[in-house]
């Protein structure tokens, strides 16, 4: 497998000529991608297929606005896409879409996933309220790798895998300083595509792995520090409590998380409803109930629910209408139970979600081990 | 409030194949044990959500306590190393929120085994004892 293909020139240029080099061969039909609204202040996902990408097109936009596995979700509801069609995504975005191929929520059939070295994005509300020139501006510095970007959302100052490491092709932006970009294929589909590409086989492809693997270190270290500092400030359910306790019960972190696929959620179901008289006797018992009940239940059974799958994208943050900090909830809660299972979502799709396997022997701390003799009461 | 020892309430989510039938054992050979546990029989261990364990604890139940069959004795053959994982699950995210995880207990109780079941509901209810109120049972912002 060829290593990569460099391709000199601005990167958002390039990408775009690349795809549309793809779109004029017909070696793919259709392009799934962000462009720009007509208004010029925000992005949204076009499919693009006649014969060239609409002209606002933006490989990497500065603000994620719907998770693109939502829309990926989308488009392979009821059935695969029948042409082969390209679909470009945030790290994060390409592990929420692995994950839900997992759980046969995306159809990965004539897919082809591209992916990039995510400098990170701007809070959906700082783009949306601030100046969007400007922004885009100080964005576009960030893209070669040299610099972080200036007041990124929570989860991107501390994201540790903002690689597409696993995609069809990865296009490599992380030490190529702006002045250029590497098409590195990740799969035999990524080769063909890449084949007959513009741009020169690359001998500097080593720059590009120095400079993940240095960022990926202190980014661990980071994300590590942060999140132990946050549990320390959220540990105890009256920490949680104070944490939680703007939130307004209007669950846009379950609707906007990719992970969160059910078409009905268990906690806007019938099954947690009760009668006036059961929550008055819950007043009764603790002089007080907090209406809607439930808070934190909702926030630690959605945890049980996709903290093992969360891809830390901080989708439900920018969707909180409250300011509540949970992507960091989530980051936290799922870092904890990916450590039990030893899974990593979005790692590989052979990898089997940790509630549909066992082993025979594992977790001996979480259960009482069965033993023949036990001490006579 | 809870000094007195019945006042300390225990859900316990049996399995209908091996620690209800234990339990039902216990009973019919007349074993006295603590009496503050309350049973839901379910099917199969593997029915437990972490869900369910979250919500009994919020609520202000003092202890969950799980049983299921022994592993490799599960009624339907794998049911048991399902629950295994979910209790896991349910036992960390009550870690990562300061719950304390030690008020869950997965503990495996065949059919034939009453004593045993006596046992361990008596010594998982000391347990619960030394731990003391669960201090979400008068919390009211949950």
């Amino acid at each position: 497998m060829i290593k990569g293909i460099w391709v000199e020139g601005p990167v958002k240029k390039g990408v775009l000529d690349f795809l549309n080099g793809l779109l004029a061969e017909k070696k793919i039909k259709a392009v799934l991608m962000p462009a720009k609204n007509k208004g010029g202040d925000s992005y949204a996902w076009f499919l693009m297929g006649k014969d060239r990408l609409l002209e606002s097109a933006d490989p990497v936009p500065p603000v994620m606005t719907t998770q693109g596995a939502n829309v990926v979700s989308y488009l392979t509801k009821k059935g695969p896409v029948w042409e082969k069609t390209a679909v470009l995504l945030r790290p994060c975005e390409y592990r929420a879409v692995i994950e839900l191929a997992k759980i046969k929520q995306v159809d990965l059939t004539n897919l082809v996933l591209i992916s990039f070295d995510c400098p990170g994005a701007y809070p959906l509300e700082k783009y949306v309220n601030g100046d969007p020139e400007e922004l885009d501006e100080s964005f576009e510095v960030c893209l070669g790798g040299v610099v972080e970007l200036d007041g990124p959302r929570n989860v991107c100052a501390i994201c540790h895998r903002f690689t597409g490491t696993g995609a069809d092709i990865e296009i490599g932006l992380m030490g190529g300083e702006g002045k250029g970009f590497w098409l590195v294929p990740g799969s035999k589909q990524g080769e063909e595509l890449l084949d007959g590409a513009v741009g020169s086989e690359s001998d500097n492809i080593d720059v590009r792995e120095k400079a993940i693997s240095d960022r990926t270190i202190a980014r661990e270290t980071k994300r590590n520090n942060t999140l132990d500092s946050f549990q320390e400030t959220v540990m105890g359910p009256e920490n949680l409590l104070n944490t939680l306790s703007a939130c307004i019960n209007c669950h846009n972190c379950s609707r906007v998380c990719p992970i969160c696929f059910c078409r009905e959620c268990y906690f806007d179901s019938k099954a947690l409803s009760s009668e006036a008289d059961n929550m008055l006797q819950r007043a009764q018992r603790k002089s007080g109930l907090r209406l809607p009940p439930d808070l934190l239940l909702f926030h630690l059974g959605r945890m049980s629910h996709m903290s093992v799958s969360c891809v830390s994208c901080g989708a439900c943050e920018d969707a909180c209408p409250a300011n509540v900090p949970v992507s960091m909830l989530f980051a936290l809660a799922g870092r904890n139970t990916q450590a039990v299972f030893d899974y990593e979502p979005g790692r590989r799709l052979d990898e089997a979600i940790p509630h549909t396997v066992f082993k025979f022997e594992e977790l001996k701390d979480f259960e009482t081990p069965y033993i023949k003799e036990y001490s006579k009461v | 409030m809870a000094n007195n020892e019945t006042d300390i309430k225990i859900v316990a989510f049996l399995c209908n194949w091996c620690t209800f039938t234990a339990a039902d054992l216990a009973g019919t050979s007349r074993l006295k044990y603590a009496p503050n546990i309350r049973i839901v029989k379910v099917m199969c261990s593997s029915r437990i959500e972490p869900v369910f364990i979250l919500k009994v604890l919020l609520d202000g139940a003092d202890g969950v306590f799980i049983g299921g069959c022994a592993p490799g004795d599960c009624h339907y053959s794998k049911g048991n190393f399902y629950a295994r994982r979910k209790v896991a699950l349910a036992k960390t995210l009550a870690k990562s929120a300061g719950l304390d995880s030690e008020r869950i207990r997965l503990s495996w109780i065949p059919a034939s085994e009453g004593p045993r079941f006596a046992h361990v509901v008596n010594e998982f209810t000391a347990h619960i004892k030394e731990l003391g109120d669960n201090p979400a049972r008068r919390e009211v912002y949950i």
